[in-house]
């Protein structure tokens, strides 16, 4: 019952921010302005979790992989599929549910509760077109690049964990990570990126829109939208794996 | 003028709002008072279109606002101003681009242009020059007067103000006031102001309506209000330990 009240009242704020921008030239400079805000500063994070994370997988995989019946570029090919198909994509994806998602109910709570978003409805204003969207466009156009440069830091990163490892050379991880690939696992990764990324602004701008109360309630809805967020994201993520890789 | 007929609003079983009716002319300081929680803010809002009524309807100088389609209500929008109680500025954005948002999203004004209206609105508020400051620098009483600049910007034929000297100093309210009645008068607007504050009523009250449980409970001008018999009424006019005093005297 609950549930579907919200999932109702989700979909009505979808459609109103579906509405033409009520100044187009603003509208753009808003992407813009988002574009840097959820983008831009997300990479300095993005980028010491994936050195660190693809260092950690490809260390994992050499030494449990130290076998004389594995051939060694095993290795590389492990790790690169491990960041190109879940890491990358869904990781950084809910760490980017908890830098962003937060960030944006908070901002737009606490536009709700000091009557901002009321005063630009007597304006005579969608504030869902003009605060939301924007919001929307931006993450789902930068989360695939963020996602691309994580996954290029990430397989560098890897490759120094091979050359720590002591198991396999840099070289046969090199030849790893060549090996096997198909350029269909990127798309696939990238596809899924931008539905979380929707997800993410959309969960989170929703959360944000409708708080009612005080300072206390703003805190509360943003942690609560990086639980949503987080959960709904990791089950995205199922159905669109049962669909698009089988 | 703005008509407000026979407005009913309740929130499940809260009867905010139970049959209101009441005539706002244009040129004059409506009030609205009450004690807090007397439903001031809704009623505002509902006229406003801002909480959906449970029935009634709103004239806009014989616009029917309840009947209106969305982009009538847009346009209807751009007439109006309105000063909330906390303020509600943009916090992202300085005090002139505040002021200006208006005019950027609703007109193909220049720069120029558009800095020239907002001078004169800052002008016309006593914070000349304080365009570059952002939201968070200003104190209350500048909260509010920016607020109003931005209200006024677009030459709005209705204003609405939300307790506008709540939160302020006894001297700054005045201020704030005076302000308002100044704007309504030169302007011409149908202005309505939600106050709880006797001094308010007795400065500016050009007309008053007194809400209590959802009803109308009194109406007529400042003056009359300090003679009126009505307990209830009494008890929120003579509500201070001063305005005791001083009747006694
Ligand atoms: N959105 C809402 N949902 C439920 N109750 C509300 C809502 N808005 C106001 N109320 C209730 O309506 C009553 C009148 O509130 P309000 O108009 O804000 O009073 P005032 O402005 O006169 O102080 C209060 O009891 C308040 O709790
Ligand atoms: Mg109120």
């Amino acid at each position: 019952m609950n549930w579907l009240f919200h999932l109702g009242r989700y979909t009505l704020l979808m459609l109103r921010s579906l509405r033409r921008p009520d100044k187009h030239r603003v509208f753009f400079g808003r992407v813009l302005t988002e574009i840097n805000n959820l983008g831009v500063n997300s990479l300095p994070i993005v980028l010491i979790i994936s050195v660190f994370v693809g260092a950690v997988v490809s260390l994992q995989a050499a030494f449990n992989m130290d076998s004389p019946w594995i051939p060694e570029y095993a290795v590389g090919l492990t790790t690169r599929q491990s960041i190109i198909l879940e890491f990358s994509p869904t990781i950084i994806s809910v760490i980017l549910a908890g830098k962003v998602g937060s960030s944006i109910a908070s901002e737009i709570g606490s536009m709700r509760i000091s009557e901002q978003i009321e005063a630009l409805e007597i304006m005579g204003i969608n504030p869902a077109s003009h605060l939301i969207t924007p919001k929307m466009i931006a993450a789902v156009i930068i989360n695939p690049f963020l996602i691309t440069i994580s996954m290029v830091v990430a397989i560098f990163g890897g490759w120094l964990g091979a050359l720590a490892s002591d198991v396999i050379t840099g070289d046969a991880y090199i030849i790893g990570i060549k090996s096997y690939f198909k350029l269909y696992d990127v798309f696939y990764a990238l596809f899924k990126t931008a539905i979380f990324a929707f997800i993410i602004t959309s969960v989170a701008s929703y959360q944000g829109f409708y708080v009612k109360g005080g300072a206390i309630e703003v805190g509360r809805c943003s942690t609560q939208a990086v639980v949503n967020t987080s959960i709904l994201i990791i089950f995205a993520n199922l159905i669109l794996t049962q669909i698009m890789l089988t | 003028m703005i008509q407000a007929k026979e407005l009913y609003k309740s929130f499940d079983d809260l009867h905010v709002l139970k049959g209101i009716s009441a005539v706002f002319e244009k040129g004059k300081n409506n009030l609205i008072i009450g004690k807090s929680g007397s439903g001031k803010t809704v009623f505002m809002k509902c006229l406003l279109g801002l909480i959906e009524l449970d029935s009634g309807s709103i004239l806009y100088d014989d616009r029917n606002f309840s009947r209106m389609d969305f982009q009538e209500k847009k346009r209807l929008r751009q007439e109006i101003g309105m000063l909330f109680q906390g303020g509600a500025l943009f916090d992202s954005l300085t005090v002139e681009k505040n002021i200006m948002f208006p005019l950027t999203m609703f007109t193909r004004w220049s720069y120029q242009e558009k800095r020239k209206r907002v001078d004169y609105c800052l002008d016309r508020v006593n914070m000349a020059g304080s365009n570059e400051l952002m939201p968070a620098e200003l104190s209350g009483g500048m909260n509010k007067r920016v607020a109003i600049a931005r209200a006024i910007v677009m030459e709005p034929g209705y204003l609405f103000c939300d307790e506008p000297n709540s939160g302020l100093d006894p001297k700054t309210g005045v201020l704030i006031d005076n302000l308002i009645n100044e704007i309504t008068k030169d302007l011409g607007m149908t202005t309505i102001i939600n106050t709880h504050d006797m001094n308010s009523v007795l400065a500016i009250g050009d007309q008053v309506i007194f809400l209590n449980q959802g009803e109308v409970a009194w109406k007529g001008a400042k003056e009359e209000i300090l003679d009126t018999t009505d307990p209830v009424i009494n008890e929120f006019v003579y509500a201070t330990e001063m305005a005791k005093r001083l009747k006694g005297k």
